[in-house]
């Protein structure tokens, strides 16, 4: 069984990491956001920063929730990475094996997320570049990078899950269109709560970007990360993913 | 025991009847024909019987396994080549059958692609990305991915679409010497009356979802009724004076060329020399019938012309507008 969802996460691998300007494209992403958009608040007073962003550069504030946002873009590739699959008539083949179909939508969910992880290390260098010091601390790093990864888990199978019946070409993009943005500025990915009014609060602590963005600054603000914000983004990660394979038993179609 | 045993089998998708109620039977090592025109349902019931999508009424199994109740047990006993090539372009030979082996649960993937590859010719390309391919060696492998995990029924949904004579050719002899070299079932999909007449054992004629007859090419035929001699005349002689003739069925004259419906042409056309005056003939053709004729004959229509799918034709139209 498990044979069946190794090969398929390799096919996903190989697919992305032979395409080398798609790399060069999904690494230089991010690190224009950390440049543009880092940069946007390099003039405000250092007083302000220290107050709202207890950091008095705001791209050490954004970094980790740079990072967390792109792993809910990545949840775009999953299902764009399904449908191309069912277009070209794969899945079919696939289908027709003793695969089962919950290897099929593990594959996906397990490709995306890595491809998203690819960015972490890049990231990491750039926020080196624009003078973010990143401190040492072994755990702390190892929790961060497993939210990530949880984060990656729930979202790809969040997208999979809206698309798994489709085989049009639109429905990821019209869906990234629909939920990313709200799902990014409801979250303290890139501003402090305490810009927001009392609603946006609620959905913020719902969020599961907000706890990933906040536990990577437990440890590069703090170097004090707080555990059980990495407890929902498991709970996040496995309620999508036991939904995925329901679904997945269900309705994954082969056109 | 027979490979594939269908029963009164119905597929309907909302108010549109797919399939009509067919029922057949493969045996095994057997290479059976469905041929058809687009949307006739050839390709619902290779879904069907692959275990994609479940039949709305009636029974079918492959391989001796229900292929709603034990669809595992039957994928694991079948393999299917679809019309266009479906590999990854960007991996090569090894790294596809790979994945084919893998999904399929071999452990013994590569001793198996080694054997599939030197089979198919393809050992000296494998490490070559299948993007590279001809067309003729992307089929082959195709074929290769599917016999993989040794299944006891192959399924070949229009297996020579859009290639050139070659490529055909090279086709039809590879699937008649898969079955002659493993045993295996061939179940394929056809609108080529050639194809079906040169690759098939048996033949399943099938348009709007029914069944119009099951034979092998020559019984078919032989339900047309026999060869017609056609011939130019000058003289002038009745129809009944021919129709006298041992062997002739039936006579028709038309635009001053006289068909004659007969039961072997080999034998009456020299019995017809004698009654009619020799030097008044003037040309003479014998024709044999073909599965078009059969087709005509069976449908009332011919086989290119006889239906349109909408539902493929929506979906093309779709894929272009959105690809």
């Amino acid at each position: 069984m498990f044979q069946e969802f190794w090969v398929l996460y390799k096919r996903e691998l190989k697919k992305t990491f032979r395409s080398i300007g798609v790399i060069i494209i999904m690494v230089i992403q991010p690190v224009m956001w950390i440049a543009f958009f880092g940069s946007s608040l390099t003039n405000v007073p250092s007083q302000f920063l220290t107050t709202f962003f207890h950091t008095n550069n705001y791209i050490a504030f954004l970094l980790p929730g740079e990072l967390s946002v792109s792993m809910l873009f990545i949840g775009l590739f999953s299902s764009m990475s399904m449908i191309q699959d069912k277009r070209f008539g794969y899945l079919k083949k696939v289908l027709i094996t003793r695969a089962p179909k919950w290897s099929i939508f593990l594959a996906k969910v397990g490709g995306a997320t890595t491809r998203g992880l690819i960015q972490v290390p890049v990231m990491l260098l750039a926020g080196l570049a624009f003078g973010v010091s990143l401190p040492l601390s072994p755990l702390g790093w190892v929790e961060w990078i497993v939210g990530l990864i949880l984060l990656g888990v729930g979202f790809s199978s969040l997208y999979l899950i809206v698309t798994m019946r489709s085989a049009d070409w639109q429905l990821p993009n019209v869906t990234a269109n629909l939920i990313n943005l709200p799902l990014m500025f409801s979250s303290t990915a890139l501003f402090p709560l305490s810009f927001y009014p009392t609603w946006m609060r609620y959905l913020s602590d719902v969020n599961p970007i907000t706890y990933s963005a906040e536990l990577g600054r437990g440890v590069i603000l703090s170097g004090d990360p707080t555990i059980y914000y990495l407890g929902y983004l498991f709970i996040f990660a496995a309620l999508m993913l036991g939904l995925g394979f329901v679904v997945a038993r269900k309705y994954l179609t082969a056109e | 025991m027979y490979s594939i045993e269908v029963e009164g089998l119905l597929k309907k998708y909302g108010d549109f009847v797919a399939l009509n109620s067919i029922s057949f039977k493969v045996g095994e090592g057997e290479i059976f024909g469905m041929l058809g025109p687009n949307g006739a349902g050839k390709t619902t019931t290779i879904k069907v019987l692959t275990g994609l999508i479940p039949p709305t009424a009636g029974k079918a199994s492959v391989a001796g396994f229900d292929v709603v109740k034990q669809t595992q047990e039957v994928k694991a006993r079948i393999g299917w080549i679809s019309s266009d090539v479906i590999l990854d372009d960007d991996l090569n030979a090894w790294e596809n059958l790979e994945i084919q082996g893998k999904l399929q649960g071999i452990k013994d993937w590569r001793e198996r692609s080694e054997g599939v590859l030197k089979y198919f010719d393809l050992l000296q390309f494998a490490k070559r990305p299948v993007g590279k391919y001809s067309t003729g060696m992307r089929k082959k492998l195709e074929i290769a991915s599917a016999l993989i995990h040794s299944p006891s029924v192959i399924f070949v949904d229009e297996p020579t679409i859009g290639l050139d004579v070659n490529t055909r050719s090279m086709l039809w002899d590879l699937i008649k010497s898969i079955r002659k070299e493993m045993g295996v079932t061939v179940f394929l999909t056809t609108h080529y009356m050639e194809e079906a007449d040169s690759l098939c054992d048996r033949i399943a004629v099938i348009t709007q979802g029914k069944i119009a007859a099951i034979g092998s090419p020559a019984e078919l035929k032989s339900k047309v009724g026999g060869d017609v001699i056609e011939m130019e005349t000058v003289d002038g002689f009745t129809p009944e004076q021919l129709k006298g003739v041992k062997g002739v069925l039936d006579v028709k004259v038309t635009d001053g060329k006289v068909r004659v419906k007969v039961e072997s042409a080999d034998k009456t056309v020299v019995e017809l020399m004698r009654v009619l005056n020799f030097s008044s003939i003037k040309s003479l053709k014998i024709e044999k019938p073909t599965l078009d004729t059969v087709f005509m004959e069976l449908t009332g229509k011919k086989l290119d012309d006889s239906e349109v799918d909408y539902r493929k034709f929506y979906m093309t139209i779709r894929r272009a507008r959105s690809g």
